[in-house]
């Protein structure tokens, strides 16, 4: 049988579209009956068309849909979201406080967290040029000898510059140290000085108020200042064609006044002084790697091209000079498995992605940022946990709501549109309440970090923009389970007063719980972990005696006066022992030199080893032990070539009687031509890096270097020593400033950045815990109201109170247990990870992670049996009385 | 009298319902008239007026009826109220009064 035709499908379509319910039906009937009879008598295409035409005829007044019932206005059941929304709150305070309050110091945490994480990656992008900047790297190997750095030779830059169309431009920057600038009378002491090359301000961003960029650092003995160096010494900033009085002796014009270095900036000097002052900044030599270079790169300039022409630059001009110095040529030296290499690192990432030898400043920590980022997202996924439990917990309160609702023709949507609306407001009230907060505490925790960011970002448009779409986010995530959830209440079985919130429906609710004690767990026992890898660096023994030892500044300015002061200060009551000497264990004043155990001085008998200068009274004054031999005596005449190794170079130099052995220095690289030196002593190894680096080769030589005195100090009156030597130095030196550190003070300043993270971390898990138990406790106040009746009656029936006590806690306690179980493997991968950093470690210990999830359970079972006693200690009475 | 005044069409209509008594719907009505006065009648005139005339009160309707033709669908049966019969009553008579008004000269006199 042949099928029946039927009319267009779209006309049908179109029809039943704008037709109107009273007659699409009947009317389209009857078209097609009518359609049907034609197509028997006539062509198909006729039939449809003559459809089309009796379609098109309805369009009519009378036939025309009427306008549904869409267009409600829908700002009347917003209005009454936020009435309810309103009403929920009041009607039950204590749920609303804690959901709002946890809410509110979670996403305070995470503020601060996040101010502090993007102050640390934000480092450098002030530059305009920021992208197309590099810093140069130098990589190099010979023998055993490894270094990394992040300066290259004096040359580099201009060569590149020269030779590498490329590059643009580039700069060199060098640590000058700290100067005397004097103000009327008084010499004030200077840091953060540095030697600059007058391209500076060509490659980096820094705005000159005052001054000519182009010319600011082209003449010696000029300087250039910042605005607040420059207020500090005449209170104004146009002070251009001043001069400064530095050290007493030179003068410098001023020629540039810049705008202070922003905080995020890897450099933070105050002062920069013309680097062709210095002789060695001009010297063509590719062996010796001191200066930090920058390089500016032409606009779309792939990095990737330019490192192997630099590379090819530094083979040709290290190749001649190389075969001067080691007599070999620069095929032969890398056949030996020796290189130099050279690398760019983008100035973005110099601060968090770089922590090479020579760095300006100490480099950032890009794990602690994960960290950090990794603790705010556990503490706002916690408090996001807490209020998605309590709004699902307490759902029985609101199901008759949703019922009736439901019954008066509330769609689901609507429904999901009034609950996510009521936590999107809950939201919004408390990120208001955590604005307040991080406001409030934001200068602690600048103290604590040591970073000076301003809260006040927190109010600028772009940043309010983005918290407001945090809050949106926030609001969403935590209100859609609870409002999918509700909104698919049957409404006949809420009514009817069936419902009820247990059973397999709060096994959701549980995982959550669990997750949220996994990470509390977690982040405990990583605590606990931090501060026993920092105690452990505070009391470890580090190889000399960082007690009561005093370090005095500005021996450099006392010039001939040195020996005097030093054997002045030797009188005072109280002071034990002095030494001169800028080489202490916990400056950064450093220099790393090479030794070669054969006369030859071949490539594979040399020693790379920091090479420090100290006096006769060194290793006594600093508590040091000596394993083997003496150490320096001024009666001796032949100590000059003698030399003290620390047990690391011992063991490098690898063979048994080292006392006694000669050792090789360079001299001069052209001329080949050596010192000799005699080992005379192997003292004990002492830390005189971070512990996170093993301690390394190490060579005493004997002769003066005034880059500080130290001072070993007894007595139980340190402070009227102190006095005492201060007077002392008056009377020695009244034009210098009397300045001093203790050891101890700077051997904890290695640490500052792990103790400040010890502490951030602790605080933040306290506040971790803090919040899952604030849920934790509406949870159980929650379960304890809705088994009052139970409790009744087993009460009645002659139940203890212990055992109701019991029964409530053991639900959590049961939660409680698998989050420890799952926590506990995964910190201890995560601490193992971090002290991995440290070359000096503590073990992992199972012990710690005991503690900690004693107490994480201890804490939980606290805050859930304060709820279950008083639910087991209320009088069975009162709650059976009413039904 | 507003609103009881019936055009021609409408009471056509009207009419053919009456005539189609149990099966009174769109389709059936436009044949009925078509075949009843020669006239070419369209569908959508006479839903209008079905639409009209039930809101004046003088149809009511139902659904129903539904055959393999017409692709499954209902009809939308009509049957007259009393108010309908009433109208179309009414509107008899006054024809018929109006006619026999009308002198017999008038007739007869018309070959003259």
């Amino acid at each position: 049988m042949k099928r029946k035709p039927n009319p267009p499908r779209w006309a049908l379509h179109f029809f039943k579209w704008f037709c109107n319910d009273h007659l699409t039906e009947a009317v389209l009937g009857d078209m097609i009956e009518l359609y049907e009879r034609r197509a028997k008598s006539m062509q198909r295409w006729k039939a449809d068309v003559l459809f089309v035409t009796n379609v098109i005829q309805f369009i009519q007044p009378f036939a025309i849909r009427e306008k549904t019932s869409t267009s409600i206005n829908p700002f009347g059941m917003y209005k009454n979201y936020f009435t309810i929304t309103w009403r929920t709150f009041l009607k039950s305070k204590g749920y609303s406080f804690i959901n709002i309050v946890g809410l509110a110091v979670g996403l305070s945490a995470c503020l601060l967290i996040g101010l502090y994480v993007g102050h640390e990656v934000t480092y450098d992008r002030f530059h305009e040029k920021a992208e197309r900047i590099y810093r140069v790297n130098m990589e190099l190997k010979f023998g055993d000898n490894h270094l990394d750095l992040a300066v290259a030779n004096p040359l580099f830059g201009e060569t590149a510059k020269a030779e590498i169309q490329e590059v643009e431009q580039t700069t060199r920057l060098r640590w000058y140290g700290s100067f005397l600038v004097k103000k009327g009378n008084e010499n004030i002491q200077e840091d953060n000085v540095a030697w600059a090359d007058s391209t500076l301000f060509d490659v980096f961003t820094l705005p000159m108020i005052f001054g000519n960029p182009k010319t600011a650092l082209t003449e010696p003995n000029t300087i250039v200042l910042t605005e607040s160096v420059a207020r500090k010494y005449f209170n104004r900033t146009d002070v251009v064609g001043e001069t400064l009085t530095i050290n007493n002796t030179e003068s410098r014009k001023i020629t540039g006044v810049i705008k202070d270095i922003p905080s995020n900036s890897h450099f933070r000097f105050t002062s920069f002084v013309p680097i062709i002052e210095r002789t060695d900044a001009l010297e063509d030599t590719w062996v010796s790697q001191n200066w930090n270079t920058y390089m500016l790169l032409k606009k779309g300039v792939k990095v990737d091209k330019v490192i192997p022409l630099l590379n090819t630059m530094t083979d040709r001009h290290l190749g001649p000079q190389l075969k001067a110095i080691v007599g070999k040529t620069l095929q032969e030296f890398k056949g030996e498995g020796n290189y130099f290499k050279v690398s760019l690192t983008p100035l973005a990432d110099v601060y968090l992605h770089s922590n090479k030898i020579g760095e300006l400043y100490g480099a950032g920590s890009i794990q602690n940022v994960y960290i950090f980022s990794a603790v705010a997202f556990c503490i706002l996924i916690i408090a996001i946990i807490n209020f998605m439990n309590l709004t699902t917990a307490r759902s029985a309160n609101r199901a008759r709501e949703v019922g009736v609702r439901k019954v008066m023709g509330s769609k689901k949507g609507a429904l999901v549109a009034q609950f996510i609306t009521e936590s999107i407001l809950t939201c919004g009230v408390a990120m208001v309440f955590a604005i307040a907060i991080t406001m409030v505490v934001f200068p602690f925790f600048n103290e604590l970090t040591g970073k000076p960011i301003d809260a006040s970002i927190l109010l600028t448009p772009r940043i309010s923009i983005g918290l407001l779409l945090v809050t949106l986010i926030v609001g969403v995530l935590s209100g859609s389970y609870p409002a999918f959830y509700l909104s698919a209440f049957q409404p006949i079985s809420v009514l009817k007063g069936r419902h009820r919130v247990r059973g397999h429906r709060s096994t959701f609710r549980n995982v959550l719980v669990v997750f949220q004690f996994a990470a509390s767990v977690l982040l405990i026992a990583g605590t606990l972990i931090v501060f026993r890898q920092l105690q452990y660096i505070q009391h470890k023994d580090i190889g000399y005696n960082r007690e009561q030892l005093l370090i005095l500044y500005n021996i450099d300015k006392l010039d001939q006066r040195t020996e005097a002061m030093k054997m002045s200060l030797l009188e005072v009551g109280g002071v034990e022992k002095a030494t001169v000497t800028g080489f202490l264990p916990v400056n950064y004043y450093r220099s790393n030199d090479s030794f070669f155990t054969s006369p030859a001085m071949e490539l594979k008998d040399a020693i790379s080893v920091q090479k420090w200068v100290v006096d006769e009274d060194y290793v006594e004054t600093m508590g040091m032990q000596m394993l083997e031999g003496r150490s320096f005596s001024k009666e001796i005449a032949a100590d000059t070539a003698s030399l003290i190794l620390n047990e690391s170079a011992a063991k490098f130099i690898g063979r048994n009687n080292v006392l006694e052995r000669r050792l090789y220095g360079i001299v001069d690289q052209k001329t080949k031509q050596r010192r000799e030196f005699r080992v005379i002593g192997i003292v004990k190894d002492f830390n005189f890096s971070t512990l996170r680096e093993p301690v390394k080769p190490l060579a005493f030589t004997f002769g003066s270097n005034d880059g500080g005195m130290t001072v070993r100090i007894q007595g139980k009156d340190i402070a009227q020593v102190v006095s005492d030597i201060e007077s002392k130095w008056k009377s020695v030196a009244p034009d210098l400033p009397f300045a001093y550190s203790f050891m101890d003070a700077d051997f904890d300043k290695l640490y500052k950045g792990e103790r400040q993270s010890g502490k951030l971390i602790t605080y933040f898990a306290s506040l971790s815990i803090l919040i899952s138990c604030l849920g934790l406790f509406g949870l159980a106040t929650f379960m304890a109201e809705q088994r009052t009746k139970e409790i009744g009656i087993r009460k009645v029936m002659g139940a203890s109170v212990t055992g109701i006590t019991a029964l409530l806690s053991n639900d959590f306690l049961k939660l409680v247990l698998i989050a420890v179980a799952i926590a506990i493997p995964a910190a201890w991968y995560f601490t193992d990870k971090w002290l991995q950093d440290f070359a000096y470690h503590i073990n992992v210990e199972w012990w710690i992670f005991a503690i900690a999830s004693i107490m994480a359970i201890f804490i939980a079972l606290l805050t859930v049996s304060v709820q279950a006693l008083k639910a087991a200690t209320q009088n069975p009475v009162d709650s059976l009385r009413s039904e | 009298m507003k609103g009881t005044y019936l055009g021609e069409f409408e009471e056509l209509v009207l009419l053919s319902v009456g005539i189609l008594f149990d099966d009174a719907y769109g389709l059936a009505i436009v044949d009925e008239l078509e075949t009843q006065t020669g006239r070419n009648v369209m569908i959508s005139s006479v839903h209008k007026v079905l639409v009209r005339l039930e809101e004046k009160g003088y149809l009511k309707s139902r659904m129903g009826g539904s055959t393999t033709q017409r692709g499954g669908r209902d009809k939308r049966l009509y049957q007259l109220t009393q108010s309908g019969k009433k109208v179309l009553a009414a509107s008899r008579e006054l024809r018929n009064s109006l006619w026999k008004q009308v002198p017999k000269i008038v007739w007869e006199g018309s070959h003259s």
